[in-house]
């Protein structure tokens, strides 16, 4: 590793500054478990790393009936994962974390980390996603607010600027009969990144579909919605047929690459299949909500 | 370009002059002379080079020394009551749960902080928590027992 300052601000105001003062040669620290594996591996050699693991407001999960679950930027993995107030008002979070990484990477990866990486195989984004979750990023010029889909621009690329921070995942209170299922598959060992992770979310007008989220991840540059799988399931209620069928649309609407994980044409099946069971977990929950 | 940084390690207040580069894998087994923590993949997936940083499990190969400044570090060495081994290293000989031991300090210490946050954990619970860990020699029934003997009775 080349050696590089390490800086701590004490405020995100300050960091902002410490970045914009290097003119994109800084690099954020948060939990720091991407970072210093790719400057081990010398694809990053920032000159400074900004450490902004000290800053009390980036911290913390609070719940407020009107704006919904608010999640700091340095909130870990595990944090998430064992979190009493994720667990009672987003239960499908604490069961992807179960499954991200290893026990070492949760207790030190941050979720704003994890999403300001811009890594392309992720767990958390298509649920963020698929629960309408908004981003509240603090830079120079002040505060803004972006849709989570936004951030991602293409493979390890974001839309925050290089003196941006992200400082917290905000995801609204879910309309009544509403359900949410998210199935990660792994073609290696179970600790390996996905293979194909898809979120399915569905609000309900009595029995038929008012507002459906389909996102996939894992299968393209960014994690993305599959709007024309989400459209086929709308305005009618979901039977075993017309889950399968968005599936076949959604295996058709992502672009992923042959790897080590498994080829192209594989993982379209396997997000066939995720999606239509996905989407009649998520059908399940929201007719079970209801009561 | 160094900073002096203080830590607790195994008990003991130690500080060190380290370069911001500096991984904490590297400066316990080379500053301090702990070599129970080994280097495997380098990349946070094999477990061989973990430790308890205020008692969770993180992988010391890619944990920046600078950033354990004021924190509390526990390694293998730090483990036993002087001569009179922990539960878990005497299990972990008596079910033969270790054959060329370099993934056993890892697995030791993750399992030491599974039993510190559940005391009687379940077989899923085991399995998940020491997932993370990769023994090439195969020992996994072995290592799973030891750790089931040791919370059935404590």
């Amino acid at each position: 590793m080349k050696n590089f300052d390490y800086l701590e601000p004490a405020t995100v105001a300050e960091a902002c500054a410490l970045l914009k003062e290097r003119g994109g040669e800084a690099k954020v620290f948060a939990g720091g478990s991407h970072v210093t594996i790719l400057m081990k591996q010398g694809l990053y050699q920032p000159t400074a790393l900004v450490n902004i693991k000290k800053i009390a407001e980036l911290k913390g999960i609070r719940f407020d009936p009107a704006e919904g679950l608010s999640i700091g930027a340095l909130v870990t993995h595990r944090e998430l994962e064992t979190s009493a107030l994720v667990k009672e008002k987003f239960p499908v979070l604490c069961e992807a974390e179960r499954e991200v990484a290893n026990i070492r990477v949760r207790n030190m990866g941050t979720v704003g980390g994890n999403l300001a990486s811009g890594e392309p195989l992720t767990d958390l984004s298509q649920i963020f996603i698929a629960l309408d979750g908004k981003l509240e990023i603090l830079g120079p010029n002040g505060r803004r607010a972006i849709g989570v889909e936004d951030l991602f621009v293409d493979f390890y690329t974001t839309s925050l600027a290089e003196d941006e921070i992200l400082t917290r995942v905000v995801l609204p209170p879910l309309p009544a009969q509403s359900g949410i299922d998210y199935i990660r598959f792994s073609s290696s060992s179970v600790v390996d990144k996905p293979c194909a992770g898809v979120a399915v979310r569905l609000t309900l007008d009595q029995k038929a579909v008012q507002v459906a989220r389909v996102v996939l991840g894992c299968v393209g540059p960014t994690p993305a919605r599959a709007r024309r799988a989400e459209a086929s399931l709308t305005g009618k209620p979901i039977s075993p047929e017309s889950a399968a069928a968005a599936g076949k649309i959604a295996s058709q609407e992502c672009s992923p690459t042959d790897d080590l994980r498994g080829s192209a044409h594989y993982k379209r099946a396997i997000v066939g299949t995720l999606v239509k069971r996905a989407a009649l977990k998520a059908y399940e929950r929201a007719q079970e909500s209801k009561k | 370009m160094k900073k002096a940084i203080s830590l607790k390690v195994n008990g003991m207040e130690r500080s060190a002059e380290v370069e911001p580069r500096l991984t904490l894998l590297e400066l316990v087994r080379e500053q301090f002379g702990l070599t129970g923590a080994k280097l495997g993949c380098d990349i946070q997936v094999c477990g061989a080079c973990t430790v308890l940083l205020d008692g969770k499990p993180v992988s010391a190969c890619s944990f920046l020394a600078i950033d354990a400044d004021g924190r509390e570090v526990l390694t293998i060495e730090g483990l036993s009551d002087k001569d009179k081994l922990h539960p878990l290293q005497e299990a972990f000989m008596e079910f033969g749960a270790l054959q060329c031991g370099y993934c056993t300090s890892g697995f030791i210490l993750t399992a030491k902080a599974l039993l510190d946050e559940f005391a009687h954990p379940s077989e899923q619970q085991i399995k998940d928590y020491l997932a993370g860990n990769f023994c090439r020699c195969g020992c996994y029934q072995e290592i799973l027992q030891a750790v089931k003997e040791v919370s059935s009775k404590a």
